[in-house]
């Protein structure tokens, strides 16, 4: 009768055990989901969603269905609400995000509490790695690989192009005048003097100027054969319509970060744009050798939301998560320690997602083989062109130097 | 030599986009004495009235002002006779009124299109004069050209014509205006809706030049204020002179000093005529008062 009763109870636990077990793995997804930011956030969400089909259509991670939940933070505050309902209430397991740097920031360290992971796909706040969080990961690129790559570009891409040696390049560089585009100035100045490539002048402006006629005019004072610019939409599509305003002709125009969107495209036109480099996140456009996977994604994207994808973001989050899922497979567990270990002893060669990145993590957990690329507006179409091995078949320049 | 007349055109070109946003914010700050800050909100709406004319009906910009206008004025009627006039006794009030305005509009134009940055295009946006090295675009002279026909007639309504008339009569003093007939309740809803409408020109007149964004009236608000106080409260003239002012002072200082300083400098301008000449440039006497003198 007793032993009856215990293995009554040894039964009970076991199905309570299997009940866990089939439990879904939960993962917060923190952005904003409203405000003026949400565009972006909404766009990461459905790259996020698009990875967690994917593998649950492969069994999902740890043998348990992925479930996706929502967190609206459009500020740090609401970020660490977001962790603290998503946490208690929700039982997330994992929390990934964001585009926004203040508020990836925030949140890690609300996650931190509750001694919860937080990987970011898409944050490129530098310092967001710097704090050396014990839960933090981030797989994709920072704001210095941008400007590394925009410093690459010009090496590598431009200056050829001209038919020019490194040192007969010059270079104007052009930054909004926040942190975000501080830094990126700062890194570019430093290693394109370091290529040898004349730095002919930095200048900086406020995001939301209602002129840039002033940096136009000094811009073309400095005649430089490159004007990279880094900024955000609005002041970015603003100096490139007061460029064309003023008659100013840069022979190559590279801008950081953005210029790469339709917001851009229906600002000036696909003739005005034609031949103009971005830094961006690795897009769709890719080749799928260099990004294996990057098809398929464009396929489900498709196929989901009826249309293209407005922002190369989601690319960045839905590489970003896969990336996370074979992590925490490794590892065997959700939690944070034992994925950063599984990461950090992971080595994957650059082209091994759909991203085309690759996985190796310094002992900040920055992925340092997360690298943007250079796309070209082409027709009004955006088209890979480095580095080389990414473009897609029969990709080539135009247009350089603009005519 | 060269670059410091191009410079000179520039801002003067500038100026005429200060000047036609704040022609209206400085009609109802000198009129009803109501500090608008929702009145960026007001351009940012005329903006987004030209993209919507642009989107559904095909139209240019410059042909939307014929709905934008309109459209905003009897929004400014609306606004007076439900926000402003019920607080009427209590400016402060008043103030914070149009502050809950501004999100409240902010919020309703971020929902409807998500933050995406809307671009209005018009078939003059490469046309331009070319005199030597600088080139006058056909988008800012055309502002520039609206703004002066817009202060000279705005000028001539307030000084000829019996609305106009009274509308001074109010500025000037409430009760006596009241005891000789002026209907004051109308008055102010004819000038908020004019104020408005004229934000609503502004918007309509600069939405090519711009990615429009629902929180982009804040960039304008700031000059808006200073070219107000700057020119003087409740003059034509001073918010036609103020923008020029300080669109020249803002290109000057963008090219020769730091594109990133010249606010600092033309609100070291603003500081410096404040404290010269409170009233502003063209400023009547008494209007720096407002918020201050007992208005019934």
């Amino acid at each position: 009768m007793r032993g009856g009763k215990l293995s009554l109870w040894f039964a009970a636990l076991v199905l309570a055990g299997t009940a866990v077990a089939q439990e879904p793995l939960k993962i917060g997804a923190i952005n904003p989901y409203s405000g003026p930011l949400a565009l972006y956030g909404d766009e990461m969400a459905r790259g996020y969603q698009l990875a967690v089909n994917l593998r649950n259509s492969k069994g999902g991670v740890l043998g348990r269905k992925i479930e996706l939940v929502r967190g609206d933070a459009t500020n740090p505050q609401q970020a660490i609400a977001a962790v603290e309902q998503l946490a208690t209430r929700d039982n997330v397991e994992i929390f990934v995000g964001t585009y926004v740097s203040a508020i990836a920031n925030a949140g890690s360290d609300a996650a931190l509490r509750h001694n919860k992971l937080w990987w970011d796909t898409n944050a490129l706040a530098a310092e967001l790695t710097e704090r050396k969080l014990p839960n933090f990961v981030r797989s994709g690129p920072n704001g210095q690989h941008f400007a590394e790559m925009s410093v690459r570009a010009v090496v590598e891409l431009v200056a050829p192009a001209l038919g020019k040696k490194p040192n007969q390049v010059s270079v104007a560089l052009e930054h909004e005048d926040s942190i975000y585009g501080k830094t990126i100035a700062e890194v570019q100045k430093a290693r394109l003097e370091r290529s040898g490539v004349k730095v002919a002048a930095v200048g900086s402006h406020n995001f939301k100027a209602t002129d840039l006629t002033d940096v136009v005019l000094r811009t073309r004072r400095a005649n430089a054969d490159v004007w990279v610019q880094t900024g955000y939409v609005p002041d970015t599509n603003l100096l490139l319509k007061t460029t064309r305003e003023q008659g100013y002709k840069p022979g190559v125009i590279i801008t950081v970060g953005t210029g790469d969107t339709f917001e851009t495209l229906d600002a000036l036109g696909a003739e005005y744009l034609e031949g103009v480099l971005v830094v961006s996140y690795p897009r769709p456009d890719i080749s799928e050798k260099y990004a294996p996977g990057a098809a398929a994604y464009l396929e489900a994207y498709r196929k989901a939301y009826n249309r293209d994808p407005i922002a190369p973001q989601s690319l960045a989050a839905y590489g970003g998560l896969l990336l996370m899922f074979d992590a925490v497979q490794a590892a065997g567990s959700t939690d944070s320690g034992k994925v950063r270990a599984a990461a950090a002893a992971t080595d994957k060669p650059l082209g091994s997602y759909p991203t085309g990145f690759g996985v190796k993590f310094d002992d900040k957990f920055q992925n340092m083989r997360a690298q943007p690329v250079v796309i070209q507006w082409q027709g009004g179409k955006q088209v890979t062109v480095f580095p080389v091995e990414a473009r897609r078949e029969g990709a080539a320049l135009r247009n350089l130097p603009r005519k | 030599m060269d670059a410091l007349l191009h410079v000179l055109v520039v801002g003067i070109l500038l100026g005429g986009i200060y000047a036609v946003v704040s022609l209206g914010l400085n009609l109802i700050f000198g009129v009803i004495r109501v500090v608008n800050f929702a009145h960026g909100e007001l351009v940012m709406l005329g903006m987004y009235g030209a993209f919507l004319a642009y989107s559904t009906l095909g139209l240019d910009p410059y042909s939307s002002i014929l709905l934008v206008v309109p459209a905003l004025f009897l929004f400014g009627l609306v606004i007076q006779r439900l926000v402003i006039e019920p607080l009427q006794a209590e400016s402060m009030m008043q103030m914070f009124a149009t502050f809950a305005l501004l999100t409240i509009l902010q919020n309703v134009v971020l929902a409807i299109t998500r933050g995406e940055g809307y671009s209005v295009p018009t078939r003059l946006a490469a046309a331009g004069v070319q005199l030597g090295e600088i080139r006058i675009t056909a988008t800012r002279l055309i502002i520039l050209v609206a703004v002066t026909a817009i202060a000279v007639l705005l000028h001539l309504f307030l000084q000829r014509t019996l609305l106009g008339k009274s509308i001074r009569a109010v500025t000037q003093d409430r009760q006596a205006a009241r005891l000789m007939g002026i209907n004051v309740e109308r008055t102010f809803m004819v000038t908020f809706g004019i104020g408005a409408a004229l934000a609503g020109l502004a918007g309509a007149l600069i939405a090519p030049i711009y990615t429009l964004a629902p929180g982009i009236g804040g960039n304008f608000i700031l000059a808006a204020f200073a070219v107000v106080v700057l020119g003087g409260l409740g003059s034509v003239a001073g918010a036609y002179f103020g923008g020029i002012i300080v669109g020249v002072v803002e290109a000057f200082a963008g090219y020769y000093i730091d594109p990133e300083l010249k606010q600092a400098i033309w609100f070291l301008i603003f500081l410096a005529v404040l404290i010269v000449r409170p009233t502003g440039l063209f400023g009547q006497v008494g209007a720096e008062e407002i918020g201050f003198r007992e208005q019934t």
